[in-house]
């Protein structure tokens, strides 16, 4: 369907379009007017990808600036998703336009899934396909082959510098498959074919971390432009993407590796000095001129990249004492050699980068400076010695943005030391935890580059509290309701047993039999009375595995048997996924199944249950995280200290993100229905913090119950379910055709007139030139406003 | 805090130090379970404590390691820091270099000289280390550590201050955390037992009983209400307070110093006034004495009506002398040739002489 947002002519790939999604998409179109970012809640299984595409493709193409899309998510899945969304979408508009457009749409992903080498593509492991592509790949290599030497390479990859390099592809969009079927015809490697077209793309799909880790955005997304509008989709878990890509773990064995590296390194420097002395000659040269090579630095093939953000990026030249090839690695080593000796305490250790530097300072008189060029230094080195094999030097890599890391950065990180694994361990096994405390820090680049910054997700509620943890400001900050014809989901507060008895995962009481009965009781009843699929989510591993023994002991399980197959979800992902695959069969075919799963694992990230697949999603005390984790606390404090969050709070907006996530998992679109319930005493007071769209839906007659409550209430909203439901129910109430959508829009404008004249003063004479004709047209309607002067007023507009 | 274990590292007991042997005494962990090992700066050789001890306690010893021979004292033996040896001497090494070569970045013209220093001293510290050339290495070392001793003991000065404010200020830093956690935890307590209050007023109130229940407690909740905000924006500002406060007082601090100024060279003391510009007037062809001996002076040296005036023999000898020897030294000719030039200079030393004639008569006068 085709219709007008004010002036911009969108092009929307389906007849009908819901009420929420127009919001959606005018809200959209105001931001991206304004030029600042924005934060929006849409309700999961509502089409917020589409619209999203829709709009944007639109005002792309309509306004003369083509501002380029950047669209990241987080899994693999949604990724395809997205992009075959995008070509449905370009394939509408062609038919609609009758022509096609000049457009590229492109997705990045890792060499693992877009190889097309024959023995490369085999490897399992990503790291093992990266490796062996940049040895075939690296541009010494391709210097080697012109030298005529023997060398192994990839002849999609040169394939690639036949073409004209601004149009490996033809207009269109490749969807991963598309990309790939390309690339076996024509015979061009389809990594570095999207690698090298991005900046001739009009729409980049790509994972969040392309954008938001340091180490990769420097390669892959430097030369996008400010204007591009950068998108965030399920944003929900933004701030610990961004934290997790600065945080840094080292282990005794990683330390080993590194020295073990180190060692490689400087036989290989020793190995050039006498063969190819020249090659380091002109390395020192161009460190002591302090040149950086612009065309190498952004070199596809350069194994690693410096982790301080493009703000601190280091113009300097490398100090001297790490000039020398020689040098550095005598420098790295003695780095290497302190930290294992900080390894050997015995007791934990938390202490902020300052101190560290002084007191590495102290001990080994290595100095702030050079330490910040650590990484810098080694990819230069590497990129001299033309290593290839650089899976070995991970270690050390590792180690080397550590030491960027620790000096660039006083605020917002902090050392943890933690000598033992757990607290009843007697056996030192000790990690050293560099953890990134401060969400803003690895986003803000992303926010100083880029004029619109959209971030937006089905569950993001709190709306505030992301501006405030990431630090930026927003223009429009919005949440949308659901729609509905009919009440299609049940939302439920369970905070009794049947025997009256307060349910909840509270740490005191997780474990008394009562409260586990009474669970098990809800499990059952749930398992008894829901047709197909029921999901239930706990809060860790630990908890899962305790309350499923002791249902086993109850006996409850083998009742719950009688109903359903029952399914549970492991750390390891093969075995999950196994599970899942069994669990979907059982959905279909018999009397359906239960899926015990835990709330932050793979399962509530990610995995749809729409339709049979979940009518019913339980979720068991309040997922909060772990809150004796040093890291953990650490990063309260640092809350409350920075941005004025307290733990309580922080903790509790977590946990509650985390119970809507899995509760949005079995709700995917307007004609699903599902029952949520959540079952603990302690979300009786929470209850603001879900999402606008569940809470609206969440009546007070549905909160605060007990299980055989909650039972009656589900079988009767089950029962309304089973009623027949046509598409014709749903129209100009959830779904608007085009004729509904006029309407909505006349109604808007009136209504907008309507303010206009009784918002007085602060009216705006342009913002009536737009609506001049209707003003016209429907002053005889509206007779019954009083106000003299604003009549008199607009009769002036009127003459003008 | 986090120091200290460091340094006495204590080598705790791992599980892959079981199998530690001394090479001395080939004793091992698993007999001795509390055996440590050192190690002297001299050859970095690792052996047991006892051993140590029984070598050493009498005075000198050579290394009881095969092939070492050198001769070590027991006071110089101590735990090693790192696992790796040559790292130990290497920063052994780094030190004694770190000690004479302490230049700051600020001293430097540009920032490609500061690094070519850098580069200079490492390449020192790289011959060092390897053992090529030591002895021109240490003789450099030497020269420099000689010629710039003072400069040297300025910078290391100025860096155990740096060392000393950043301490002091990471101290300070943790203190102040310390009461802002504080203050957190107490305003949560208070929250909560307001509230408690607050709840048990109201019950209170519904117990007395008259007035409908539902108003009261309607009531009651904008009351507490209203209290928690009041509350909240009166810890707001005292927090809002106390941060100036810190503020305030870490600029007033002597601790707080500012980091990255340049050094502004300090200004010379300024020399006293010396009107001839020094010019000294010392006698060129002639010494005076301190005691001339002369029978018609000793009168005048111990005559009272004499001395009382101020007359002072020394005085007049010394002028004397000089008149005496005025003329030598000049050159009429060659004084002629220049008069032109000089008129001014003889005038002005002309009239000198006159007043200094003049004054010298007036006491030969007095005194023939």
């Amino acid at each position: 369907m085709k219709f007008n947002i004010e002036d911009l002519p969108v092009l929307f790939p389906y007849p009908r379009i819901y009420p929420e999604q127009y919001a959606y998409m005018c809200d959209l179109k105001r931001t991206l007017d304004a030029g600042g970012h924005c934060v929006l809640e849409m309700p999961s299984g509502t089409g917020k990808t589409v619209s999203l595409l829709s709009l944007i493709v639109a005002y792309q193409q309509y306004y003369p600036e083509h501002r380029k899309l950047i669209y990241c998510s987080r899994t693999m899945s949604e990724i395809e998703k997205a992009l075959a969304e995008l070509k449905a979408l370009m394939k509408y508009r062609a038919d609609q336009l009758g022509e096609e457009e000049e457009f590229r749409g492109l997705g990045l992903t890792s060499r693992k899934n877009l190889c097309l080498h024959p023995s490369v593509k085999k490897e399992k492991s990503g790291a093992i396909v990266d490796a062996r592509c940049r040895s075939l790949t690296a541009g010494f290599v391709k210097e080697k082959k012109e030298r005529g030497e023997d060398v192994d390479f990839c002849v999609y990859h040169d394939n690639l510098d036949l073409l004209e390099p601004h149009s490996l592809v033809p207009n269109g969009v490749f969807t991963f498959d598309g990309i790939l079927k390309y690339g076996e015809k024509h015979k061009q490697c389809p990594y570095f074919t999207a690698r090298r077209m991005m900046p001739f793309c009009n729409v980049i799909i790509y994972s969040y971390h392309y954008l938001l880790d340091p180490k990769i955005a420097e390669r892959v997304s430097k030369e996008l432009s400010k204007d591009c509008i950068v998108v965030f989709d399920e944003a929900h878990n933004i701030d610990n993407v961004c934290i997790e890509s600065l945080s840094i773990d080292l282990t005794e064995d990683s330390l080993r590796k590194a020295t073990r590296g180190a060692n490689n390194l400087e036989r290989k420097i020793t190995e050039m000095r006498s063969s190819d002395a020249e090659k380091l000659q002109n390395e020192y040269a161009k460190l002591v001129e302090g040149l950086r090579d612009a065309d190498e630095a952004r070199e596809e093939d350069a194994f690693m990249a410096n982790p301080a953000l493009p703000d601190d990026l280091l113009q300097e030249a490398v100090p001297g004492n790490i000039r020398r090839a020689e040098h550095f690695v005598a420098f790295l080593k003695r780095f290497v050699e302190y930290l294992k000796t900080r390894m050997k305490v015995l007791h934990v250790i938390s202490e902020t980068p300052p101190s560290f530097l002084q007191h590495l300072k102290d001990l080994t008189f290595i100095e702030k400076k050079p330490l910040r060029f650590c990484a810098e230094r080694l990819t230069s080195l590497v990129r001299t010695l033309e290593l290839t094999n650089i899976e070995d030097y991970q270690p050390l890599q590792e180690v080397a943005t550590f030491a960027t890391l620790a000096a660039t950065y006083d605020k917002g990180f902090l050392l943890i030391l933690e000598p033992y694994e757990s607290d009843t361990a007697t056996v030192p096994n000790p990690i050293l935890h560099f953890t990134c405390l401060d969400a803003a820090i690895a986003i803000k680049p992303v926010f100083d580059r880029f004029s619109s910054v959209i971030i937006t997700s089905g569950t993001i509620s709190p709306l505030e509290m992301y501006p405030k943890m990431l630090g930026f400001t927003t223009v429009v900050q919005e949440s949308y309701s659901m729609t509905l014809a009919r009440r299609s989901f049940l939302p439920m507060i369970v905070t009794r047993g049947s025997d009256q008895s307060a349910i909840s995962s509270g740490f005191q009481i997780r474990n008394e039999p009562g409260v586990v009965r009474n669970y098990g009781t809800l499990l059952l009843e749930f398992s008894r009375l829901t047709p197909d699929g029921v999901v239930v989510f706990f809060p860790s591993y630990l908890y899962m595995e305790s309350i499923i023994s002791m249902w086993q002991g109850m006996g409850t399980l083998d009742e719950v048997w009688k109903y359903k197959l029952i399914l549970v979800e492991t750390p390891d992902s093969q075995e999950t996924s196994l599970a899942l695959e069994t669990y979907r069969t059982a959905c279909c075919n018999g009397r359906g199944a239960i899926l015990l799963c835990v709330a932050r694992g793979k399962v509530s990230e990610g995995i749809d249950f729409d339709h049979h697949y979940g009518r019913t999603v339980l979720c068991i005390g309040v997922p909060f995280q772990y809150t004796e984790s040093r890291i953990l606390k650490a990063r309260l404090e640092f809350l409350r200290e920075t941005y004025r969050i307290r733990e309580n709070d922080f903790l509790s907006f977590d946990a509650m993100r985390h119970a809507a996530q899995c509760l949005g998992r079995v709700l995917r679109g307007k004609d699903d229905y599902g029952i949520m319930v959540l079952a603990d005493r302690r979300f009786q007071k929470k209850r603001t913090q879900l999402p606008k769209w569940i809470n609206q839906a969440l009546l007070d007659s549905d909160t605060s119950l007990s299980t055989d409550m909650a039972t009656a209430s589900a079988k009767k909203f089950l029962r309304t379910m089973a009623q027949p439901f046509s598409e014709r129910d749903q129209a100009g109430v959830s779904t608007w055709d085009s004729k509904d959508l006029e309407r909505h829009k006349e109604k808007m404008e009136q209504e907008k007139i309507r303010e206009l004249r009784n918002g007085g003063g602060k009216m705006e004479v342009d913002g009536v030139d737009g609506v001049d004709g209707h003003v016209n047209g429907q002053n005889g309607m509206n007779d019954d406003f009083e106000d003299e002067d604003m009549d008199a007023l607009m009769r002036d507009v009127d003459a003008d | 805090m986090s120091r200290a274990p460091v340094r006495n590292g204590a080598a705790p007991r791992r599980p892959g130090d079981e199998d530690d042997i001394c090479p001395v005494c080939k004793s091992s962990r698993y007999l001795n379970p509390s055996m440590r090992f050192l190690v002297n700066p001299e050859c970095y050789h690792k052996m047991c404590e006892s051993c140590v001890d029984r070598i050493f306690s009498h005075g000198p010893a050579p290394c009881p390691v095969a092939g070492c021979a050198r001769t070590l004292r027991k006071a110089r033996f101590r735990r090693q820091t790192f696992e790796d040896l040559h790292i130990e001497r290497e920063v052994d090494i780094r030190r004694r270099v770190a000690g004479v070569f302490n230049k700051r970045e600020e001293e430097f013209e540009s920032l490609r000289d500061w690094n070519n220093y850098l580069e200079e001293v490492e390449n020192l510290t790289w011959n060092l280390l390897q053992g090529v050339e030591v002895k021109e290495t240490e003789k450099k070392l030497d020269a420099y550590r000689r010629q710039n001793e003072a400069e040297i003991k300025q910078n290391a000065a100025l860096e155990s201050q740096e060392i000393a404010d950043s301490e002091a200020q990471f101290a300070a830093q943790k203190e102040q955390a310390r009461l802002r956690r504080e203050a957190a935890r107490n305003e949560e307590l208070d929250e909560r037992r307001e509230k408690e209050e607050g709840r048990r007023e109201i019950i209170d109130m519904m117990a007395k009983g008259d007035g409908d229940a539902d108003a009261i407690a309607r009531e009651s909740q904008k009351v507490i209400l209203k209290k928690s905000t009041a509350r909240r924006t009166a810890a707001e500002k005292s927090r809002q307070q106390a941060a100036a406060k810190v503020d305030n007082g870490a600029a007033a601090a002597p601790l707080f110093s500012i980091q990255g100024l340049k050094r502004i060279p300090q200004s010379v003391p300024e020399k006293e006034y010396d009107p001839f510009g020094g010019y000294a007037i010392k006698p060129a062809y002639y010494y005076l004495r301190d005691h001339y001996e002369h029978s018609w002076l000793d009168n005048a040296r111990s005559d009272a009506q004499i001395t009382a005036g101020g007359y002072d023999v020394g005085e007049y000898c010394a002028r004397a002398i000089m008149e005496a020897s005025g003329g030598l030294g000049v050159f009429i000719e060659d004084e002629i040739e220049g008069r032109e030039k000089r008129v001014e200079k003889e005038v002005g030393t002309a009239s000198a002489a006159i007043a200094s004639g003049g004054g010298g008569e007036g006491v030969d006068g007095d005194v023939l």
